[in-house]
């Protein structure tokens, strides 16, 4: 079949329903849905601040068919241990205790806590939606944010200046069971990650990259587009690393231009040819590295 | 959750702990939207660009469910001759397929071939039922005049066939020749036709046993009588023993008779009836050069059977213009060599033939290394081609002489309109003798087009109040043929509302489809190739299903569920039962996802609340 | 069984009778024995609980509302900059209304670095949704902390087991150990009201209007106000079967006082000493222990204070720009009473950063007391620091 056919890998039920509050095609949202297809209902999940705060519904509304528990902005892999143990306790080892942060929660004011369940192992599994700023306050630079990147604390005069924080290569240096990225443009891949993580004990992190048309500056129908731009130009590769050594690549990685996507992008648009030659020079020092880490496991 | 679950703690309006009792159901998320998607089925370029007026699209979609029985039926609704089409229709249809822009175009032509091979097996049809009183007259049975007449039989009239030549198939039979077109295939196809009730009276030629007069008993008539005059060459020397038309060569060879040729056959022409002259004449063991005053891409022929020729040992001499036919005798003057001994034509014929030569120039650009330029003569680009026989292939035009005196026309075509009616009431025309080009796609679709024109015609003179249908929402797009599917109203493909606009190849997510190379069909060797067999022996079934999965099915929902699985609103959903997709307006924030995503465009975003 | 135990084991001791279900914790002096006794239980299965060895008192925090909120009864210890760490979060498990226990050693903040103790720490959360319970004797740890758990998920609010630093955390005791069957007895396994559960699936906190958040917050209040109730029926349950009941507040000698000091932790049992040989002298002292500050015993104070002409609270605390907080809330306390009956508070700071708070200290803030009273019964205006250089 010519046609890249995937509804067959694709588990049929919803576990969020419509009529959230996301902003019109949001890619944090989708991942949630496809995210919670890859688990299904014998889930539960501790949601730190970040924009599924309001995605999820006021009270007394929610938009997901799980447990959700709302959890201060640093602590969604403390709430979910808390979680993890109870069930324990409970005797209850069927239930995923899914941590949902974007990545202001998990780089930089969740960091401490994921760190500390990560280095004992929790038995959780922690997702990061990563849209690359802080959007729920309406685009602050976080240090997912990347280089170059406009955001209102890094005003196009002086863009974000330093690279993306490597998070998978912290979460692998824990030695975690299993650590990935996804992209909500490839959903076999990232619900097949899901499923595979969902099997295994201890801590599981996966990387999700999810466009945000108001932060990047994009039209809300180019979601997908720019989540499969970002892997297929290697700035958001797809991959996997099992006990933090073995590193591996999900699929072919084409390696496209950076330019196309920076491009299509406005939070870059003050960006010229220099600028944008730069950011595709780092890209491909970048996959070097990723090369020698798969080929050599770090 | 259930969409509200009672709270027996409430007090002060709050509950003990702040938890939830329902979902998000009751924002209508909806109403912040400005653009709303639309399941819209747009028109495939093949589609519209099918002279016949195919429903390729849907046929594809059909083949690659594995429905081939509803495949073949959707095909034969508007195409009564597939497995000749798909053997010799130069398918425009893949020249405009959107997946040439991705790795090359699909082989429509093969499945199509595939689909008509299969209906040669199925049982003849039953006859069509007469449920109208009109009789219509077909004078001509080429591909205009039978799809004339069988479009009218299914749609239940009586329809006689006139055929001047003993055997029917009009241009089918007597200028394709057979390795080209096996003449079981084409007989089986006609003999389908009569099962519906095509009736066909073959050596009635009008003007001689059949006069208009006669004509008069029926309803209308429609006239296909193609064209079949060759056109001069117009060089000194036409008019030398030994020169031959190209169509007149093919007619004889196709009535089985063997028209006489010399050893060596020089063809001067530059279309597919110049090429099926050379390898005809090849295959009755001459030696043949073609004489093309273009380059090669210039041909107006299928490139694969340009290659077929050269591979069967046709020797093509492009950028070539004839000045003229030298005699045997003025040959001799110029010191030419003496040419090859005459062959007995491959047939019957007796060895005939005086040898000439074709006087001819090589002509070159005026600026070799740069682009363009007019062509110039080369120099000594002179040349003479030594030939027994010279065959003329310069086009045809139709022969007006039989034609009543008031019907308009000019030197080359009849004036009709889009239905096929002519300056005179009554009476319709279509393929070789109006103005399109000389295909048989095109006359099958001209058939088609007039079968329309007259089932209104006699309905309205049997009384019935006839609300004249939309010619354009006939059409596949703004240019496409008339679709006998949309004139009767009953698709059995399209799943959504549609749209007459053709998704071009903007409008194809090439990201969700992996390259697949193209189907090849196979063909026999040329060393293998012995008189007239067919060349070409297509894909197999299987290879077939497989190559229609190529198909984009461009502007046509397939139900591949992109727009479902990329919905970051749970917005789109398939029914129970029926399956069909929904979109809940009330819950959709018009984000587009899922029309950029639709692999084929048939999401269309359209302005909300405007 | 009596068993001579530090502060600290008494903790350890009362998590364990209550068969805790999880405990988060992260070391901080002088708090670090309550958890490591807790680990020693754990991991010998003398208590089957999950022990969750966070990185930070925050994460702590947050593991037992995921636990607490998950049904499961859950515990933490802290002390001083572990307990200010927390603070964001302390918020979350009183607002999320999850009945955690926690133990807070008393120790004075930083900087200066300083691991003695006063109460700046734990008062410091007054506002954040917890009950909190000062404690005076290693006996009185233990006991409370089993009753913490059961007030807590009676009114599905947080409870602070306060005690001492060294005077208490360190400090060994004999300790009557309940017998296991009757705590059980006496505090059942938890039955979440709701929590976390894939078959009643809900969301917990979800974003709150300003059409909804107040009520939310006077159901909070209301939960605070049910405690005081819920927190004497239980001192009597417990009573009852044990024989010992340490109330809301309690009284001491202080029948015909014309002044009652006002104490908390274990400036108390220094004070009960005063006390008692000032009433041998024959001076009309007696002396009021306030357990409980949150919710505020204000009913409670105003019956054992009413009529008194003195009354003088010895705050190990100092709110900087106003005074002693002890003080200023029993203030409050009796501001409605009629004037005849309403008591003159004097407000002493004592012993910050665990400077001694001995007789001497107790008998001067007493002193001083009587003077300002025979100065026409009018209080200082400020509260006096007792003990400083001068």
């Amino acid at each position: 079949m010519s046609q890249i056919q995937i509804k067959d890998q694709i588990p049929t039920g919803e576990l969020m329903s419509s009529g959230h509050f996301a902003c019109p095609g949001c890619g944090g949202s989708l991942a949630m849905r496809l995210v919670l297809k890859g688990l299904g209902p014998k889930t539960m999940v501790a949601l730190p601040a970040c924009c599924w705060t309001i995605v999820a519904g006021p009270w007394p509304q929610s938009s997901v068919n799980i447990p959700l528990y709302h959890s201060p902005f640093e602590t969604a892999a403390a709430v979910a241990s808390g979680i993890r143990a109870a069930l324990d306790m409970q005797g209850d080892q069927e239930t995923t205790v899914l941590a949902w942060a974007g990545d202001g929660g998990t780089f930089d004011i969740g960091l401490q806590a994921l760190s500390g369940a990560a280095e004992r192992n929790e038995n959780i599994l922690y997702v990061c939606y990563d849209n690359e700023a802080y959007m729920n306050t309406g685009i602050q630079r976080s240090s997912a944010t990347p280089w170059g990147a406009w955001t209102t604390t890094t005003p196009a005069g002086h863009p974000e200046a330093r690279p993306k924080k490597d998070i998978l290569a912290i979460m692998a240096a824990h030695r975690i069971p299993y650590a990935a990225t996804a992209s909500v443009a490839y959903p076999v891949d990232l619900i097949r990650k899901v499923e595979k993580a969902r099997a295994i004990r201890g801590t599981r992190f996966l990387h999700v990259i999810a466009p945000c048309p108001p932060g990047w500056k994009t039209s809300d129908d180019e979601t997908i587009e720019l989540a499969r731009m970002a892997v297929l130009t290697k700035i958001f590769p797809l991959m996997e690393v099992e006990d933090g050594q073995t590193w591996r690549f999900s699929m072919e990685h084409p390696g496209d231009p950076v330019e196309p996507y920076i491009k299509r992008q406005g939070r870059f648009s003050h960006l010229g040819p220099r600028e944008i030659g730069q950011i595709q020079l780092d890209v491909d020092a970048r996959w070097k590295m990723l090369e020698r880490r798969v080929e050599m496991g770090i | 959750m259930p969409e509200k679950r009672p709270d027996s703690e409430m007090v002060h309006g709050v509950p003990e702990v702040a938890v939830s009792s329902t979902t998000t159901m009751a924002n209508r998320t909806g109403s912040w939207k400005y653009t709303r998607p639309v399941f819209q089925d747009m028109v495939a370029p093949c589609n519209a660009t099918c002279a016949i007026g195919v429903d390729i699209e849907g046929t594809m979609n059909l083949v690659r469910e594995g429905r081939l029985v509803e495949a073949r039926e959707l095909l034969l609704r508007e195409n009564p001759m597939p497995a000749t089409t798909g053997r010799i229709c130069d398918h425009p249809c893949e020249s405009s397929c959107n997946r040439k822009s991705f790795d090359q175009p699909v082989a429509v032509h093969s499945v199509e071939r595939m689909l008509g091979d299969l209906a040669l097996e199925d049982p003849l049809p039953a006859a069509v039922v007469r449920i109208r009183t009109g009789k219509a007259a077909v004078i001509g049975s080429g591909p205009a005049g039978l799809a004339c007449a069988y479009h009218l039989v299914r749609m239940g009239y009586e329809v006689s066939v006139f055929e001047g030549d003993e055997e029917p198939g009009g241009t089918l039979r007597y200028r394709v020749p057979e390795f080209q077109l096996p003449r079981v295939v084409l007989d089986r196809e006609i003999e389908r036709m009569r099962a519906l009730g095509v009736d066909i009276r073959c050596g009635v030629r009008l003007g001689r046993q059949l006069t208009w007069k006669y004509l008069e008993r029926f309803d209308t008539v429609f006239l296909a009588t193609g064209a079949h005059r060759s056109r001069a060459l117009g060089v000194e020397g036409e008019n030398l023993p030994g020169i031959q038309y190209g169509l007149d060569f093919l007619h004889e060879v196709g009535a089985g008779r063997a028209p006489e040729i010399g050893a060596r056959v020089v063809v001067v022409g530059g279309d597919s009836v110049a090429l099926d002259c050379a390898r005809t004449a090849l295959r009755l063991g001459a030696e043949v050069q073609l004489v093309f005053w273009g380059e090669c891409e210039k041909l107006a022929a299928d490139p694969a059977e340009v290659l077929e020729a050269e591979r069967e040992g046709v020797e093509i001499l492009y950028q070539t213009v004839p000045l003229a036919i030298r005699g045997s005798e003025q040959m001799a003057e110029e010191g030419a060599r003496e040419p090859a001994n005459t062959i007995s034509a491959g047939i019957s014929g007796a060895p005939t033939g005086m040898p000439m030569g074709l006087e001819c120039i090589r002509m070159t650009l005026e600026k070799p290394d740069g682009y363009g330029g007019d062509p110039i003569p080369a120099e000594d680009g002179r040349q003479v081609l030594s030939a027994q026989t010279v065959i003329i292939a310069m086009g045809e035009e139709p022969d007006f002489d039989l034609l009543p005196l008031d019907l308009k026309h000019d030197q080359v075509r009849v004036a009709v309109d889009e239905l096929g009616r002519t300056s005179k009431s009554a009476v319709f025309a279509g393929g070789g003798i109006v103005e399109e080009p000389h295909t048989i796609a095109h006359a099958l679709g001209s058939g088609k087009r007039a079968a329309i024109g007259m089932d209104l015609y006699m309905r309205e003179r049997a009384g019935e109040k006839v609300e004249a249908p939309s010619l354009a929402g006939l059409r596949y797009g703004r240019v496409g043929n008339f679709s006998i599917t949309r004139y009767r109203g009953d698709d059995p493909v399209r799943r959504t509302g549609e749209v007459n606009e053709v998704a071009g190849v903007e409008r194809i997510n090439m990201a969700h489809f992996a390259p697949m190379p193209r189907r090849v069909e196979r063909r026999m060797k040329p060393s293998d190739r012995e008189g007239f067999e067919e060349v070409n022996l297509g894909l197999t079934q299987k290879e077939a299903v497989a190559e229609a999965t190529r198909c984009f099915n461009c502007g046509t929902c397939n139900q591949c569920e992109m727009c479902l699985i990329f919905c970051p609103d749970v917005a789109i959903t398939r029914r129970e039962g029926d399956k069909k997709f929904s979109i809940s307006y009330k819950y959709c924030k018009g984000c587009g996802v899922c029309a950029v995503e639709c692999p084929r465009g048939a999401i269309s975003m359209t302005r909300e609340g405007l | 069984m009596k068993k001579v135990m530090m502060g600290n084991h008494a903790v350890s001791w009362g998590v364990k009778l209550a068969r805790t279900e999880v405990i988060a914790a992260y070391p901080i002096t002088p708090q670090t024995q309550v958890v490591e006794a807790l680990s020693e239980m754990c991991s010998s299965g003398e208590l089957a609980a999950r022990f969750i060895k966070v990185e930070s008192e925050h994460s702590a925090m947050a593991a037992c509302i995921g636990a607490s909120a998950t049904g499961a009864r859950a515990f933490t210890a802290t002390s001083s900059q572990g307990l200010a760490l927390m603070h964001e979060v302390l918020h979350w498990a009183g607002g999320g209304r999850l009945p955690i226990v926690m133990a807070n050693v008393n120790r004075a903040l930083a900087p200066a670095w300083n691991v003695w103790t006063d109460q700046n720490d734990s008062l410091s959360q007054r506002d954040t949704g917890w009950i909190q319970l000062y404690c005076e004797s290693n006996q009185e740890v233990l006991d409370t902390t089993i009753q913490a758990f059961k007030l807590a998920e009676a009114v599905d609010l947080p409870v602070m087991v306060v005690l001492d630093a060294f005077y208490l955390s360190h400090t060994s005791e004999p300790v009557d150990i309940p017998d296991q069957e009757a705590v059980d007895a006496f505090l059942p396994r938890r039955v979440a009201r709701v929590k976390m559960d894939v078959n009643d699936p809900r969301s917990f906190g979800a974003l709150a209007t300003p059409a909804v958040y107040m009520e939310m917050r006077l159901r909070q209040q209301e939960a605070m106000e049910l405690a005081r109730v819920t927190y004497d029926e239980i001192v009597e349950e417990w009573g009852g079967m044990f024989g010992r009941r340490n109330g809301a507040i309690e009284s001491y000698h202080a029948e015909g006082a014309e002044i009652l000091l006002v104490t908390s932790g274990t400036i108390t049992s220094t004070s009960r000493h005063v006390v008692n040989e000032l009433r041998a002298r024959g001076e009309k002292v007696g002396l009021v222990k306030v357990k409980m500050f949150r919710p505020f015993p204000t009913e409670a104070l105003r019956v054992a204070l009413a009529g008194v002409p003195h009354v003088a609270v010895l705050d190990r605390n100092i709110s900087p720009g106003h005074g002693g907080i002890f003080a200023e809330e029993i203030r409050s306390a009796l501001y409605d009473l009629a004037p005849e009956r309403r008591p003159r508070v004097h407000g002493y700071i004592v012993g910050l950063g665990g400077r001694d708070v001995t007789p001497a200290v107790i008998e001067d803030c007493l002193a001083r007391t009587r003077a300002a009273a025979g100065a026409g019964n009018t209080p200082e205006r400020e509260d006096l620091w007792v003990g400083v250089k001068s």
